[in-house]
């Protein structure tokens, strides 16, 4: 037994000293109040008789101390908040985690949702814990951020705070320090689950039809053409589903296709005819358990080329490559007549770093900001091919005679040798940095490079919409990894309240039958 | 006659009621003096018993000469001589029987002053005597109704004191007092040395007894609860006690057994038994429940 409101030495003093003090109250002598009786013949012999047949008249005064300490033990033990292992089992450290993925809004034959489900299931087992445990509610989407608490009811209503949201779901991470890791989910949009985790599930298959795919591309043929992808998930039955791509204004696709059980419709959509902005594609069928993935939201970069002003004391080979780029609109300045100019898309540095950083995007091809020694013949050893930069260029050929070596600080770092960063990259400015001197490099005349500009100077003057995508994840809401098995709780706690609770409702209920005893003179 | 007159023992209109009433007594008692109860005793009254020979001595005017004449011999016709009776009442003046409210003392002394009354109207003679552990007062022979004011001052006299003891009391009395009566005995008959003894002496003196059992509803049915103190009121006596209901109950039936024992101990010996509650109208007592008991008619 352990307490937690007072030190084992506490809880024996305040024991101890409750036990006196009932013993020495009990001890005190009543004065009793006189009573004149005309005559006492007749309670004398029925005192006679009762004390000759009772024994209990002779245990009555032990019976009624022990029934004053215990009351009074009880009272005195409960303060102290005990806990005893083997009667409410070891205290446990229980993590919930809610999935709170856009399919959780998911209809369920109910007509409630997944999400409703979810959190019925939550409180379930908050109900089930014992009440030493501590419970942690944890979420998917990453915004909120609870702490362990021992009161079930603030985690109810940590519970109540949550509700599905439209982020990419992640596991949240643990500290690893808890007992039971609950994942309350329909499996669908988030599909792994670390191991030592006790899924519940909440699936439950529903005839839904969803948008699993939409994105705008450009047309290989023509940069400044683009067209969307759309595919549509049809996982309940066959039905006619109305489909709409929609832009800014009259900018209008709409069709009505017949989808089959289980089947995806997919189809691109030409997009030479809207102007850019935002695309909204939305789908229209009956009967659909899932609302949120009727729409999804793509962006239409405007179509016009890249205003492109280029700073160089002179390179013949760069300013002829960017002339005859269909998406540049070049103007070139010397370093010594450079000035910021407002109707600039992005600026190409060679060989020049401004005093004052640009507040366009940049790409700075040699003359880095910072430089600690110069490095001589480095070999490439590694570039990042996932980078929008380096898409399509290959660098396993490129020879480079100097470079300068500089701390990459806050740069991404996408091309490097072993001892120093080549090509370097940041969003917030937006540059593109070469470390090395074109002309102190094979690169110019190797066929990547061309694609290396028009992806720097594409990735550079990108178009950032404001808004994000109403539904960037897609799923299909019928594909669960988990099914719709729950979990069966087998260690549900006798207990739901501390020790002290059960304790202190004993020592009433004992205090009222002595108060009625006592009324009776049964106890004294 | 006021109620001041009757010591506020009752009022005229109660007393008027009264003056119809006489005692009943199981026994044909001699008296002494002419009354008008009847005696065993053969003598000067107006209504014929019997014929006997006559033998020298007998008074020759109640010789039945047509008797003779017819006969030819001596026939002395009897007559039933109307005497007076002697009806003693007891009164128990411990201090056990100043209790309740009304007190039992006073309950007796006005069932006393009535049953006084009844004798004296009658004119038989009264003896009233206070007794606890031994005679305490007497009054002695009362005759005529104009002897009521004596009763009522005697009566009103009595003091509460003492611890009962019939049988020593009674034995006191009666070795000094030889005539045979109509003894009344009001009392609680809480006596620590039994009520037998007291009423067995009066049997044993063969007196006509009659016993008023006299209890109070707060002895019927104490009103006491949780941790006491009994103080007896006859020897203040204490004793420490704690009142439960289940004592309580083993009260209520001990003080049913003691009354039983007292009507039970009359009625084996054929004595007249009558149990009141002080909370008991007092005339109904003498007007009905008397009457009813073959006490008076």
């Amino acid at each position: 037994m352990t307490f937690l409101a007072l030190t084992p030495l506490q809880t024996a003093a305040l024991a101890l000293g409750t036990v006196a003090a009932v013993l020495s109250l009990y001890f005190l002598k009543v004065r009793r109040r006189p009573v004149l009786v005309s005559s006492a013949i007749l309670w004398r012999r029925v005192l006679a008789e009762q004390s000759a047949r009772s024994i209990w008249q002779r245990l009555r005064l032990i019976f009624s101390i022990v029934v004053a300490l215990t009351i009074s033990l009880l009272i005195a033990f409960s303060i102290a908040r005990p806990r005893i292992d083997w009667l409410t089992g070891k205290p446990q450290r229980i993590v919930i985690v809610l999935d709170t993925a856009p399919s959780m809004n998911t209809r369920t034959a109910d007509g409630r949702t997944r999400w409703l489900h979810a959190v019925d299931e939550a409180r379930a087992l908050l109900g089930l814990a014992g009440p030493y445990d501590e419970f942690r509610i944890a979420e998917t989407s990453g915004d909120t951020a609870f702490g362990f608490t021992s009161d079930a009811a603030e985690a109810r209503a940590m519970i109540a705070q949550l509700a599905p949201g439209g982020v990419e779901p992640r596991f949240p991470v643990l500290d690893g320090n808890e007992s039971h890791v609950y994942f309350v989910s329909d499996g669908v949009a988030l599909r792994g689950v670390p191991r030592g985790t006790e899924a519940v599930s909440v699936f439950e298959p529903a005839g839904n039809a969803g948008i699993t795919a939409f994105d705008i591309r450009p047309l290989p043929s023509d940069p400044l053409a683009y067209e969307a992808y759309l595919e549509v998930d049809n996982s309940g039955e066959r039905k006619m589903i109305g489909v709409t791509i929609s832009g800014g204004d009259e900018d209008r696709i709409t069709r009505t296709v017949s989808v089959g059980a289980g089947e995806k419709y997919r189809e691109t959509f030409d997009l030479s005819g809207f102007r850019g902005g935002p695309v909204r594609a939305s789908i229209l069928s009956k009967d659909d358990a899932l609302a949120s993935d009727d729409q999804a939201v793509a962006y239409l970069p405007a179509r016009r080329k890249i205003r492109t002003l280029l700073v160089t004391p002179g390179n013949f080979r760069l300013s002829t490559l960017l002339k005859y780029d269909r998406n540049v609109e070049l103007s070139v300045t010397t370093p010594a007549s450079y000035r910021e100019v407002p109707d600039v898309d992005v600026y190409v540095f060679d060989r020049y770093t401004p005093t004052t950083q640009p507040s366009k995007p940049a790409l700075l091809l040699g003359n880095p900001l910072t430089g600690a020694g110069v490095l001589h013949q480095p070999r490439i050893t590694s570039w990042s091919q996932d980078h929008p930069v380096m898409r399509h260029v290959g660098l396993q050929d490129v020879s480079i005679r100097n470079v300068v070596k500089v701390d990459p600080q806050q740069l991404t770092i996408i091309a490097a040798s072993n001892d120093t960063p080549l090509i370097l990259a940041s969003e917030n400015p937006r540059r593109v940095m070469l470390t090395f001197d074109l002309s102190s490099s094979d690169f110019p005349v190797q066929a990547g490079f061309p694609v290396f500009i028009h992806n720097a100077l594409a990735w550079l003057s990108e178009e950032r919409p404001a808004m994000h995508a109403a539904n960037p994840l897609f799923f299909n809401v019928n594909d669960s990894t988990l099914g719709d098995d729950h979990v069966t709780e087998s260690r549900a706690s006798l207990l739901h309240h501390e020790l002290w609770f059960y304790m202190l409702a004993a020592a009433i209920v004992l205090l009222m039958v002595e108060w009625l005893t006592y009324n009776r003179r049964i106890t004294l | 006659m006021s109620t001041n007159a009757t010591c506020g023992l009752f009022d005229d209109r109660f007393l008027n009621k009264l003056e119809h009433l006489s005692f009943i007594s199981k026994r044909l008692l001699a008296g002494e003096l002419m009354a008008e109860r009847k005696s065993r005793k053969r003598g000067s009254g107006l209504e014929f018993a019997d014929y006997r020979s006559y033998v020298a001595g007998d008074d020759f005017r109640h010789l039945d000469w047509k008797a003779y004449l017819r006969l030819n011999r001596l026939i002395l016709r009897l007559f039933e001589e109307e005497q007076d009776v002697s009806i003693y009442i007891f009164v128990d003046s411990s201090q056990s029987m100043d209790f309740g409210t009304p007190s039992k003392l006073d309950y007796a002394r006005r069932v006393a002053a009535a049953l006084c009354y009844v004798g004296l109207t009658n004119l038989d003679r009264v003896h009233v005597i206070s007794f606890a552990g031994n005679i305490a007062s007497e009054l002695s022979s009362q005759r005529g109704k104009q002897q009521i004011f004596n009763v009522f001052r005697f009566l009103t006299d009595i003091r509460p004191a003492g611890a009962t003891n019939a049988k020593g009391a009674f034995l006191t009395w009666c070795s000094e007092s030889k005539r045979r009566g109509l003894a009344v005995v009001i009392s609680d008959f809480f006596d620590v040395n039994g009520f037998e003894g007291g009423l067995d002496v009066l049997r044993h003196f063969r007196h006509d007894i009659f016993a008023i059992h006299i209890a109070s509803p707060d002895e019927a049915e104490p009103q006491l609860k949780g941790d006491l103190m009994l103080v007896d009121a006859e020897d203040r006596m204490r004793r420490d006690i704690t009142v439960t209901p289940s004592l309580l109950t083993a009260y209520r039936a001990e003080f049913e057994r003691h009354c039983k024992a007292v009507e039970n101990y009359c009625g084996r010996y054929e004595l007249g038994y009558v149990r009141t509650m002080t909370d008991f109208p007092f005339e109904d007592l003498v007007l009905r429940i008397f009457r009813q008991g073959r006490f008076l008619k």
